[in-house]
């Protein structure tokens, strides 16, 4: 029997090395071109936002400049709307990370008849398209005076990515043994000191993918501050993005050069941020899909 | 005592002796329940709470402007009943099953799935490039959607964009009126590029749990590596599939923001996909009751895929 296996297997392992150099080649020109596919796009808006004359295709800066970017700031105000955002995104982050330990930590310890009906309900609420509730989102922020507001902003961010960071979450707190916590409370520890104590520096991984993807979200996301927001001092880095894309970058002067710039300064801390944790990351975002 | 408690018609135990008593579950949950209140009143006001006011609004006349707006009248099933007869809407519903399905199902799924399967053959090959061809998919998932719809709306442009004037003019093949011409196919190769990253993330992922010995089994009986692949990974990632699919799927589902700033949904409406349409009949024709109804139409197609995934996954697991 092993003598059988073992001349099969040196045979199949001799039909591989033929085939090895030919499959290298083809696997490596597949790499090549999906490297040209994905980062294309990204050349052209370094290339762009250093170009004293920046045009639509790529190409080495006619003059290298920085003049792009002090525009950006000259021109619309941008320190104002980096430093909104930078508010808004760090108060969504806070909010969020308090928010979402509570609730994963209470529905993985929770004892109720319907709580994965409740645990899948959450889920599906992720599924839901903020641009089919967006309507009604922005009646009600108008109804109640949240346009155009800070909290307004937090909040709606902070619930916008909810639902998936508490099925996240929930998955670390599931894998966190009990008789930490119940040691705790055998100590005399109130069930949220137990919480905050013992069971969150265990669970510290999920809290930072918690914290970097709640960040990250409500540094990019538009949709919202689109609709909510209208006042010039109120404007965050999306939004001045958006309005300079439908006026400047539109129909009317085409300013490759500036919108590029403010680009960069859009996309660069997103970018730091996810690259500086992106094992973690995606293990995180693993955890979440095996949990599912 | 104890015993006795069971009989009692007051008391009910479920077989495996767990009290069903709704006091006592409260009672035992009191301090779970006050934690997932901040996070359960987030979702109440801005998931649940809007989509019961679309349905409601969906069955008024709700204005954004104009006497409808301070007095909606109730008008039952007017909104759906002009909606279903108007012809665009069901341009627009065939506008977006064509981009969900060539961009989501077909773009994103085939091509990161094609790509986790290669980088993980690649990583035990020693092949470096992978690692560079995988930080450029995932550069490009990170990066927010609005720079996404600036940066291909200047790779398509006909005149100037990279496209024409760089990759088809080195193979002197003359330009091409990609947004004019080809709007569909172009948005959705703006998502595949958007969007490829996630399922390549999680297959890669889940390839790494198949245990190696289903391999060495398969290459001892003679299988080829294709065979292997169709035998034995593919059935093994079933039911993550499933779920990579409803995630993508929705996602897609409410695109926005890169359709928005790419073709407006047009030329005509030739890329005009629900959620735009929402937003259009809403915010420029003023229309809310409209609009909401239009948005009920979308969550209820969402619910739809959401339950059919679903199922099907929990089917195969």
């Amino acid at each position: 029997m092993t003598t059988r296996a073992q001349t099969a297997g040196r045979q199949a392992a001799a039909r591989r090395r033929e085939g090895t150099w030919i499959e290298a080649v083809l696997a490596h020109l597949v790499f090549a071109a999906v490297i040209v596919f994905f980062l294309a796009p990204f050349v052209w808006l370094l290339t762009a936002a250093f170009d004293a004359d920046a045009q639509a295709y790529i190409r080495w800066p006619s003059q290298l400049t920085l003049d792009n970017f002090v525009r950006v700031f000259t021109e619309h105000d941008f320190g104002r709307a980096l430093a909104n955002s930078a508010l808004v995104a760090g108060l969504t982050m806070l909010l969020d990370v308090v928010a979402v330990s509570l609730a994963g930590y209470s529905l993985s310890r929770m004892d109720l008849r319907f709580k994965s009906a409740i645990t899948y309900g959450v889920l599906l609420l992720q599924t839901m398209p903020l641009s089919a509730t967006m309507v009604p989102i922005y009646g009600l922020a108008r109804a109640v005076g949240l346009r155009n507001s800070y909290l307004g902003l937090i909040l709606i961010h902070a619930a916008i990515e909810l639902p998936f960071l508490i099925w996240l979450m929930k998955g670390f707190f599931d894998s966190v043994p009990r008789y930490l916590e119940e040691a705790a409370w055998l100590d005399g520890r109130s069930k949220l000191r137990a919480l905050v104590e013992v069971v969150l520096p265990v669970a510290r991984n999920g809290i930072g993918v918690v914290a970097g993807l709640s960040f990250l979200a409500a540094w990019a996301e538009v949709l919202m501050v689109i609709i909510l927001v209208d006042r010039q001092d109120m404007f965050t880095v999306p939004l001045a993005f958006y309005q300079v894309l439908r006026t400047r970058g539109g129909y009317t002067e085409v300013q490759y050069g500036m919108v590029a710039a403010m680009g960069v300064l859009y996309l660069v801390p997103v970018m730091v941020i996810f690259f500086a944790t992106r094992r973690m990351m995606v293990r995180g975002l693993l955890s979440s899909a095996r949990g599912l | 005592m104890r015993s006795g408690d069971a009989q009692s018609p007051l008391r009910f135990v479920s077989p495996a002796g767990r009290a069903l008593y709704p006091r006592d579950v409260v009672a035992r949950n009191s301090p779970y329940l006050l934690g997932v209140t901040p996070a359960a009143l987030l979702l109440t006001l801005f998931f649940i709470g809007p989509a019961l006011w679309a349905v409601y609004s969906s069955l008024t006349n709700l204005a954004l402007v104009g006497i409808d707006a301070a007095n909606p009248r109730f008008v039952g099933q007017d909104n759906y009943a002009r909606l279903f007869q108007d012809p665009d809407f069901w341009t627009v519903i065939r506008n977006s099953v064509t981009f969900v399905l060539g961009s989501a199902v077909i773009g994103q799924f085939v091509l990161g799935l094609s790509l986790a399967v290669l980088i993980d053959h690649a990583e035990r090959r020693g092949w470096r490039l992978a690692t560079l061809a995988y930080a450029a998919v995932l550069l490009a998932w990170v990066n927010p959607t609005l720079i996404a719809g600036y940066l291909w709306s200047a790779m398509f442009d006909f005149f100037f964009g990279s496209l024409n004037h760089v990759f088809l003019s080195a193979i002197g093949v003359g330009p091409v009126d990609w947004l004019g011409s080809f709007p569909m196919p172009s948005v959705i190769i703006a998502n595949v590029w958007r969007g490829t990253a996630f399922t390549m993330i999680i297959f890669l992922g889940a390839l790494k749990t198949i245990p190696p010995d289903i391999y060495e089994a398969a290459r001892i009986d003679g299988a080829n590596a294709w065979r292997r692949f169709w035998d034995h990974t593919l059935p093994s990632l079933r039911p993550i599939a499933a779920l990579t699919l409803l995630s993508i799927t929705m996602a897609t589902f409410g695109t926005f923001i890169l359709i928005q700033t790419l073709t407006n949904g047009g030329p005509n409406i030739a890329t005009e996909t629900i959620a735009l349409y929402a937003y259009q009949t809403a915010f420029q024709s003023y229309a809310i009751g409209y609009g909401s109804a239009i948005a009920v139409v979308m969550l209820g197609l969402n619910l739809i895929f959401a339950v059919f995934y679903l199922r099907w996954s929990r089917a195969r697991a």
